[in-house]
C-alpha cells in the first residue's frame, strides 16, 4: 500500500472536516506514492525516532509535531545548520522514509486523542470529569505538592515544572495539551496541567499570575509536563485507531520520550 | 543631602514628625529629590539607543510625578518583589518583565478568549490585590526591557556570565560567548543551577558526559533561528526559554547525531535576573538622590522530588 492510501483512510475516518488549507498536516518527507512497509506514530519525528522506526521495518512516520524544528516545517529556516539537518535528510532519503504530520486533524477529531491519552496516563479518570470533553476534573481534595508528585510518578517525566504553593489545597483541575494551555485565572479552576506555554509577554502569563496568587494565599497551581510528554500519551490511542483501518501493515507507537533531564 | 541617605531621611521624618516638623520639608535642609519621570528621562537619555515607538517599555502603574524614595530593579515585579521593595523603602520599581501578566500589561484582566470579544471579564482577586498594593504604597512601576536588552554589550548575557563567575572568560569581545576550562555538560548544569539559584526551572538537553569548553548565552525568550546560528559555534548554549517544538527538539537531534553538544534552559525570568542586577549598578550614578537596589525575582518553578 502507498502513503497516499493511508492518508486517504485517515481523512475518511476522521469524522471531522479535513482542513484543506493546513500547512501542518502535510507530507514532510516522501510523498503519496511512497510504498509503506509499516507505520510508526509518535509525538515528534526526531532523528532518534526515525532511526528506531526504520530499524523496526516501519518507513512511514505519522508524528503529531514537527520534523524540521519549526511550526511550518520550513526547511529554509534550518537548512544552514551543519550539525544534523543534512544528516537527517540523507537518512530519510536513504531509507525511503515518508512522513505525514497529523496535528490540526488530531485536534479537530472527537475525542481529541491528545487529551484522552494525557488524562489516561495522568490518572484523571472519566468519573472525575465534570462533563465529557470539558477536560475539567474535580478530584478528591489534595495538595498541589501531592498532586504534582503523583503526576510526575505516573507520567515518568524528569523535568516537569510547577508554580504555586505546594501546600495549597486543590481539587479542580483543567487539563491542557501541548501549547494549548488554559489560562490560570478562571475562578473555577485551582490547577492547570498542560505541556508548555511561554513564560512572559503572552495573553495571560501563568507563572507570574500563580506566584502572585500564592503570595496572596489564593490556591492556584500550574503544572507543566513539557510539550512532548503532554502529547505523546495520546499517540497510543492514535496507533490503535489507525490499526483499525490499516490492517495491511504493522502500526506501532515509537515514543520520542522526554527531551529534557534535570540536574 | 550628602551625609544623610534618602531612606534615613524618610525614617527620621517619620519618627520625628511631631517633635521636629521642619524635617518634613526637604527644601529646608537642601534635600535633592527626584521624580519617577525624571529618573526615566535620565535613563532614556543615558541608554544610548534609539527609542522605539512600538515598545513594551513604559510606565505600567503609579504616578510618574511621584517623588522617588528608592529604586528597585527586578526581572519580574511580582507581589513578593513589591513587598520586599516597600520593606526596603523603595517606591519606584524598574522591571524587565510585565507587571500585569501579559504583553498588554494593563491593570485589568484580559477580555476575549473563551468568553467572546467585548464581554467584560469577571472580577479577579489577583489583579485587584496587586492594584490595591500599588495604590496603598504609592508605587510606580516602569518597564525597561526592549531598550535595555539592545545595549552593547548585551547586559543580560553579561549578567549571566557574571553570575556564573565567568565574566573574564569572554570569547573575543562577545559578551554572549564564553571559553571556560573543560567541564562535562552535567557538571556545567550543576554549576548553572547553583550559581543562578535555580530551583525547578532548569532543564537540559544533550548527553550528560558531553565535553563543554565553549558556551553561548541566549538569555530571554529565543527563536530557532538564534539557536541554529549559535549551537554550531559552541559546545553548549545556556538560554532563558525557547519553543519546545523548535530549539529543544533541534538540540535533541543534534545530540542524537553524535554531536557532543548541549542546551541548558533556565527559564525566561531567571535568565534575566542577573542582567537587572547590572541595571541597578548602571542606574546608581544616574539617580544619586535615591538608593538603588536589585531584588531578584528568583526561579518561579519547583519540581517534585520523587
Amino acid at each position: 500500500m502507498t502513503a497516499g492510501e493511508v492518508v486517504d483512510r485517515i481523512k475518511k475516518n476522521l469524522g471531522a472536516p479535513w482542513r484543506d488549507t493546513t500547512y501542518r498536516d502535510t507530507f514532510k518527507s516522501g510523498g503519496p506514492d511512497t510504498p509503506v512497509t509499516g507505520i510508526a506514530t509518535t509525538v515528534f519525528a526526531s532523528f532518534d525516532v526515525i532511526q528506531r522506526a526504520v530499524e523496526a521495518g516501519l518507513n512511514m512516520i505519522i508524528p503529531h509535531e514537527v520534523t524540521y524544528w519549526n511550526d511550518r516545517d520550513d526547511k529554509t529556516v534550518v537548512s544552514a545548520d551543519p550539525l544534523v539537518y543534512t544528516q537527517k535528510l540523507a537518512y530519510l532519503a536513504a531509507h525511503n522514509v515518508v512522513i505525514f504530520r497529523t496535528h490540526d486533524s488530531m485536534h479537530d477529531q472527537r475525542p481529541d486523542f491528545t487529551y484522552v491519552g494525557s488524562a489516561r496516563e495522568l490518572g484523571l479518570e472519566p468519573r472525575y470529569e465534570t462533563a465529557p470533553g470539558s477536560h475539567r476534573f474535580t478530584l478528591p481534595e489534595t495538595t498541589l505538592g501531592a498532586l504534582a508528585a503523583t503526576l510526575q510518578r505516573r507520567i515518568g517525566a524528569r523535568a516537569i515544572r510547577v508554580v504555586g504553593d505546594p501546600g495549597a489545597k486543590v481539587r479542580r483541575v483543567q487539563l491542557g495539551v501541548g501549547y494549548a494551555t488554559p489560562a490560570p485565572n478562571d475562578a473555577d479552576v485551582d490547577v492547570v496541567i498542560s505541556g508548555e506555554q511561554q513564560e512572559v509577554d503572552g495573553f495571560l502569563d501563568a507563572p507570574e499570575y500563580v506566584l502572585d496568587a500564592a503570595a496572596l494565599g489564593i490556591p492556584k497551581g500550574w503544572i507543566m509536563l513539557g510539550h512532548a510528554v503532554s502529547e505523546e500519551a495520546g499517540m497510543l490511542e492514535m496507533t490503535q485507531w489507525i490499526k483499525g483501518f490499516v490492517p495491511e501493515v504493522p502500526v506501532q507507537l515509537v515514543k520520542a520520550g522526554e527531551p529534557f533531564w534535570a540536574p | 543631602m550628602t551625609a544623610l541617605s534618602r531612606r534615613a531621611f524618610v525614617r527620621l521624618g517619620a519618627s520625628g514628625a511631631v517633635a521636629a516638623p521642619w524635617v518634613l520639608d526637604p527644601a529646608t535642609i537642601g534635600a535633592a529629590t527626584v521624580t519617577a519621570q525624571e529618573v526615566v528621562d535620565r535613563v532614556r537619555k543615558a541608554a544610548g539607543v534609539e527609542w522605539k515607538t512600538a515598545t513594551v517599555d513604559g510606565f505600567k502603574a503609579g504616578d510618574p510625578a511621584t517623588s522617588v524614595t528608592g529604586i528597585v530593579t527586578t526581572s519580574l515585579a511580582t507581589i513578593d518583589v513589591m513587598r520586599r521593595a516597600v520593606k526596603a523603602g523603595a517606591n519606584l520599581i524598574i522591571t524587565s518583565g510585565p507587571t500585569f501578566y501579559s504583553r498588554a500589561d494593563v491593570p485589568t484582566p484580559p477580555a476575549g478568549r473563551g468568553r467572546g470579544a467585548g464581554v467584560a471579564p469577571p472580577p479577579d482577586p489577583v489583579f485587584a490585590a496587586k492594584n490595591d498594593f500599588i495604590r496603598t504604597n504609592k508605587l510606580v512601576v516602569w518597564r525597561f526591557s526592549d531598550h535595555w536588552r539592545v545595549r552593547t554589550p548585551d547586559p543580560f548575557a553579561q549578567g549571566l556570565a557574571e553570575a556564573l563567575g565567568w565574566l573574564r572568560n569572554r570569547t573575543h569581545d562577545d559578551a554572549s560567548r564564553l571559553t571556560v576550562p573543560v567541564v562535562t555538560l552535567e557538571a556545567l548544569a550543576a554549576r548553572v543551577k547553583s550559581r543562578v539559584d535555580a530551583r525547578g526551572g532548569i532543564r537540559v538537553v544533550g548527553r550528560p558526559q558531553a565535553r563543554v569548553q565553549t558556551i553561548g548565552l541566549l538569555p530571554g525568550t529565543r527563536s530557532i533561528q538564534d539557536t541554529v546560528a549559535l549551537l554550531p559555534q559552541v559546545d553548549a548554549i545556556i538560554a532563558g526559554e525557547i519553543r519546545e517544538w523548535e530549539s529543544s527538539e533541534y538540540a535533541r537531534d543534534v545530540a542524537n547525531a553524535g554531536r557532543g553538544k548541549g542546551l541548558i534552559l533556565v527559564g525566561r525570568s531567571l535568565s534575566e535576573d542577573a542582567g537587572m542586577k547590572l541595571c541597578a549598578e548602571w542606574l546608581r550614578p544616574l539617580a544619586p538622590e535615591a538608593p538603588v537596589r536589585w531584588l531578584p525575582a528568583g526561579d518561579p518553578y519547583w519540581r517534585p522530588t520523587t
